[in-house]
């Protein structure tokens, strides 16, 4: 094997099972447990009872369901869900807690998503919490030596989220093209408004929207940033960036169009920036060694 | 290290790695990611990623909710003043014209209870495709209608 093969070979392995603290893994495991347990407590999903056979349109993994469950059921799956996120965040049964949450979760999303419009609000954490199923349970906060045991969930669910930014840019090019950037398509997106709900800040997009510099410089820096997304993998320097960004990106995509992308924008906060290492710093205590 | 050695990131204790199935359920989330993606299609959870990436224009369609009243007046009724179960209705709507009667009826019907709800005396309920556009007069932006009713039922009515 060549020394570029075998570097290559090393790089993506440390990519996707790279060393982390085992105080990373209990904070990034406890925090999306809390993400989805607030997902799973707070959703508005009760009120989907009821709907009506000809507008119910079940996604695949539910197509074996004949209507939207009754209001006790969605509070069923939401009181589940919620205890057992609860459990998880305070590490009773961490590893079955866990699990049935994130099935809570995902059948509650997928019902959500059964009215005929793909969603993708709650996607981001599904998928990013897939690596944690699995995870080592055994991690305890006082472990400050990176080990690649305690690392991989992290790192292969970064992966996961920059594969699935990358990928929200690839179809944006593959289906406009860069007209989709430099052209008048974010002038019409911010002008038209929501399809479904309400912008926040209505005046500002449409001042976006009238401004084609502005609207044109929106579109390529998006689109920029999501196809460079996968670069976070190997220079990881920029990861606490990209997660601003992010956050940045969701939180305007809210105020602008009225979408609720905050999962999306806690779940990267969350796995791109190594928050027990920036208590550590606050605090004056040396970074763990690398 | 120098300049001309390749970056080998530094990968303490080896051997710590996951388990065998850890390594296949991650693998296997990436490739089914990686297909849905790169093919484009939609399983939820699977999908492309397809998030606003059709370039938009000046036109657009939309499928909206028209009422009558015992006065004649023809008034809109828009999603959002129903309860959330119908707020996506649209997405339904969008599949009248290549839906079978029945189909239309049923989805006609489905609406005009909370219709009816929301807005006192309703006669009839149409469902109409709209086409606009976003047009600038005067210094500000207007929308044009093209509305045609594709769709329309009477509570009480027979099929």
């Amino acid at each position: 094997m060549s020394t570029a093969s075998a570097a290559w070979r090393a790089r993506l392995d440390d990519v996707l099972w790279g060393p982390e603290t085992g105080r990373r893994l209990v904070f990034v495991h406890t925090a999306l447990a809390l993400l989805i347990g607030m997902r799973v407590a707070l959703g508005s999903y009760r009120q989907l009872a009821d709907t009506p056979g000809p507008l119910f349109d079940p996604v695949p993994i539910l197509a074996w369901a004949p209507s939207m469950p009754p209001a006790w059921g969605f509070v069923a799956l939401q009181v589940v869900g919620t205890l057992a996120a609860l459990a998880a965040v305070a590490r009773r049964r961490p590893r079955v807690a866990f699990a049935l949450a994130w099935l809570c979760y995902l059948v509650l999303a997928g019902l959500r998503g059964s009215r005929g419009k793909v969603l993708h609000n709650d996607l981001l954490l599904l998928w990013t919490a897939v690596p944690f199923l699995l995870a080592p349970v055994a991690a305890r906060w006082q472990d400050r030596t990176p080990r690649r045991a305690h690392g991989w969930p992290i790192r292969s669910a970064m992966v996961i989220a920059a594969l699935v930014y990358f990928l929200a840019g690839y179809h944006k090019l593959r289906r406009s093209g860069l007209d989709w950037a430099i052209g008048d398509n974010v002038r019409y997106v911010m002008l038209w408004g929501p399809s479904v709900g309400a912008a926040k800040w209505d005046a500002m997009a449409t001042w976006i929207g009238e401004h084609l510099w502005a609207s044109k410089a929106t579109g390529a820096f998006i689109l920029a940033f999501e196809l460079t997304f996968p670069v976070v993998l190997l220079r990881r320097w920029l990861q606490p960036a990209y997660a601003l960004v992010a956050v940045a990106l969701h939180v305007t995509t809210f105020l602008f169009l009225g979408l609720d992308y905050w999962a999306w924008a806690l779940t990267v906060l969350v796995l791109l920036i190594d928050w027990p290492a920036v208590a550590d710093r606050m605090r004056g205590e040396a970074p763990p060694p690398r | 290290m120098t300049g001309e050695e390749p970056d080998i990131p530094e990968r303490p204790d080896l051997a710590d790695g996951p388990s065998a199935g850890a390594r296949r359920l991650v693998v296997a989330a990436l490739a089914l990611l990686l297909t849905a993606g790169v093919i484009g299609f939609e399983a939820w959870p699977l999908t492309a990623w397809r998030l606003f990436s059709l370039s938009r224009g000046d036109r657009q369609t939309m499928w909206v909710l028209e009422v009558s009243t015992p006065d004649d007046e023809a008034r809109p009724v828009s999603l959002e003043e129903l309860p959330l179960r119908y707020r996506h209705a649209a997405w339904p709507m969008a599949g009248l014209p290549t839906a079978s009667a029945a189909r239309r009826e049923a989805i006609c019907r489905a609406l005009l209870e909370p219709a009816a709800a929301a807005v006192d005396g309703v006669t009839e309920l149409r469902l109409v495709r709209d086409r606009q556009q976003l047009v600038r007069r005067d210094g500000e932006w207007v929308t044009t209608h093209d509305r045609e009713v594709v769709h329309a039922c009477r509570p009480g009515a027979d099929r």
